[in-house]
């Protein structure tokens, strides 16, 4: 479990994050999403120490970072793919790590196998492409079989092959019972893998909710029908829906059955029965729209 | 040593040799060595030999050769301290290195135990080269009187200078701003202060590493020299756990 207690960053007067208050629970994904610039990597950068935090503070299990006696061993972080010595081998560089926390060397095979890159282990990291430097850093973030792990952009360079084996690792991982912080901007990609979703905008809280709650919200139910008599009947018998065109309409809250049974029921014609879900990606922008820093002029 | 140290050392250890960088500035510092001690060893001869008078310094030690020699060349060896530190600034590898041992202290402790008893060897096998380099073309006019302390000497300088560069590089975080700052404080203000006829740049450590090494000069005994090194490799470690725990990585 990761908690913030009005966990603040600032730098002169910029305020990065701002009196974040969050408990980031075992065994689910948690999404972290945030426009640029919202404050989510120092957020992360915080928790495992890397930035010291100006107030507040983020503990994991507990316990201040600095104070784990083998970190590697209780929090596996990827912050920053490309944060490797371009010179040092994949292999030396997850030996180091494993020394540092008196992992067995094994692991390092064992890690470089999960990630397919088994082959690549005599490669120097600067010769790593973006997809396989992001594959090397989630290798080195599970080199502690950590019961705690963050992620920050795990998916930016990867192939859709590659994306789709991170989303099941991280459902895997959270099946097993851990803690996964997971940032990304990819929403739809974050909607087929987060159980649960933090949402910051300028470093502020904006919401912490289950990821169910969030997009059941304002489904609706759109409806084509080609007679204009047989709309004005539909429409008479659904109080809330309204017409969006000529022959459709939009029903909110109702369910394709409620509205197709209805339909039968009446007689009447229909060319098109639809379920809008709400996508995430929606319900993201209606979220963060005062929160953005750095937006294009539209 | 605790368990946890230990562990930060090996990683320290592990991470210093897996990159072509500690090689290359080891063996530059091998062959530098000899070839700038090769070149004084005949300059010496030479002097002595020819016409003039005045350019006669008699009788000298191979070791005293290869020690003017490193006064020149040190900052090749100590290149290898300072990519110790800043190559992890550059490729930002230093995320990983506080993630793994999130004590400060331990990190800086770490590089200090690996990079000193590696100086120590660097520098003592330097002072061997030098030596060997120099004594042939010396002929009857070198020795090898006293080479053991010099090497012995050259190699706790090393070391102490080595943890000396890897405080100030964990302060200044930069290559090129650490080998400047190196060079100003090893070369340009002792020579600059010598040349003005202060007697402040004996308090430099390139020039007590010096009295330290030749220990033969009348400034201040041995000992005084040693400890003046040590007073900036402590005041530069000071700086350096500074930096590391009140700056963000």
């Amino acid at each position: 479990m990761i908690t913030l207690r009005n966990l603040t960053k600032r730098y002169g007067e910029l305020t990065a994050v701002d009196g974040l208050d969050l408990e980031v629970q075992p065994g689910k994904v948690t999404g972290f999403l945030g426009p640029n610039g919202a404050g989510k990597s120092t957020t992360m950068r915080m928790v495992v120490g890397l930035d010291l935090p100006t107030k507040g503070q983020a503990l994991v299990g507990g316990r201040r970072y600095a104070d784990l006696r083998w970190p590697l061993r209780e929090v596996g972080a990827l912050l920053d793919a490309k944060a490797v010595h371009p010179g040092r081998s994949v292999k030396a560089h997850l030996l180091a790590l494993a020394r540092s926390n008196r992992i067995p060397a094994r692991r390092v095979d064992e890690v470089l196998e999960t990630v397919g890159m088994g082959k690549v282990a005599k490669r120097r990291a600067g010769g790593l492409s973006l997809g396989m430097s992001q594959r090397f850093g989630i290798a080195a973030a599970l080199l502690g079989d950590p019961p705690v792990l963050l992620f920050d952009e795990p998916v930016n360079g990867l192939d859709p092959d590659g994306v789709r084996w991170v989303r099941q690792l991280m459902r895997s991982l959270a099946a097993e019972g851990r803690t996964i912080f997971l940032s990304s901007h990819l929403m739809s990609e974050m909607q087929l893998t987060a159980d649960q979703l933090v949402v910051i905008g300028r470093g502020r809280l904006i919401t912490d909710v289950p990821m169910r709650e969030l997009i059941s919200g304002g489904s609706s139910v759109s409806v084509v029908c080609p007679d204009a008599a047989g709309l004005a009947a539909l429409e008479a018998r659904l109080p809330a829906a309204r017409a969006v065109s000529l022959n459709e309409l939009l029903v909110p809250g109702a369910t394709p059955q409620q509205v197709g049974d209805l339909a039968y029921e009446l007689g009447i014609r229909l060319h098109a029965l639809r379920e809008n879900e709400v996508s995430l990606e929606q319900k993201y922008m209606e979220l963060t729209e005062h929160a953005v820093e750095y937006g294009a002029t539209r | 040593m605790m368990l946890e140290l230990r562990a930060a050392v090996a990683a320290e250890w592990t991470k210093l040799w897996s990159v072509r960088s500690t090689w290359g500035t080891l063996a530059a510092s091998a062959v530098l060595m000899m070839m700038v001690s090769a070149q004084l060893g005949i300059a010496h001869e030479n002097n002595n030999t020819n016409e003039i008078t005045t350019d006669d310094f008699g009788v000298t030690t191979a070791g005293a050769i290869a020690i003017e020699s490193f006064e020149m060349l040190q900052f090749v060896l100590f290149t290898a301290a300072i990519l110790m530190v800043t190559g992890e600034y550059a490729s930002r590898s230093i995320g990983w290195t506080l993630q793994a041992v999130p004590v400060r202290g331990r990190v800086l402790a770490a590089k200090a135990l690996v990079i000193a008893p590696v100086m120590f060897v660097a520098g003592t096998a330097m002072c061997l080269l030098g030596a060997l380099a120099a004594k042939p073309l010396l002929g009857d006019w070198g020795t090898l009187d006293g080479l053991a302390y010099d090497a012995f000497a050259m190699g706790v300088y090393s070391a102490a200078g080595g943890v000396l560069t890897v405080g100030l590089a964990l302060v200044l975080r930069s290559t090129a701003t650490t080998l400047t700052a190196m060079f100003v404080l090893l070369m340009l203000l002792p020579v600059l202060l010598s040349a003005a006829g202060s007697p402040a740049a004996d308090a430099f450590p390139s020039i007590a590493g010096d009295h330290f090494m030749s220990g033969d000069t009348g400034e201040y005994p041995v000992l005084v020299a040693l400890l003046i090194v040590l007073a900036w490799t402590t005041a530069a470690v000071l700086a350096g756990l500074r930096s590391l725990g009140t700056r963000d990585a």
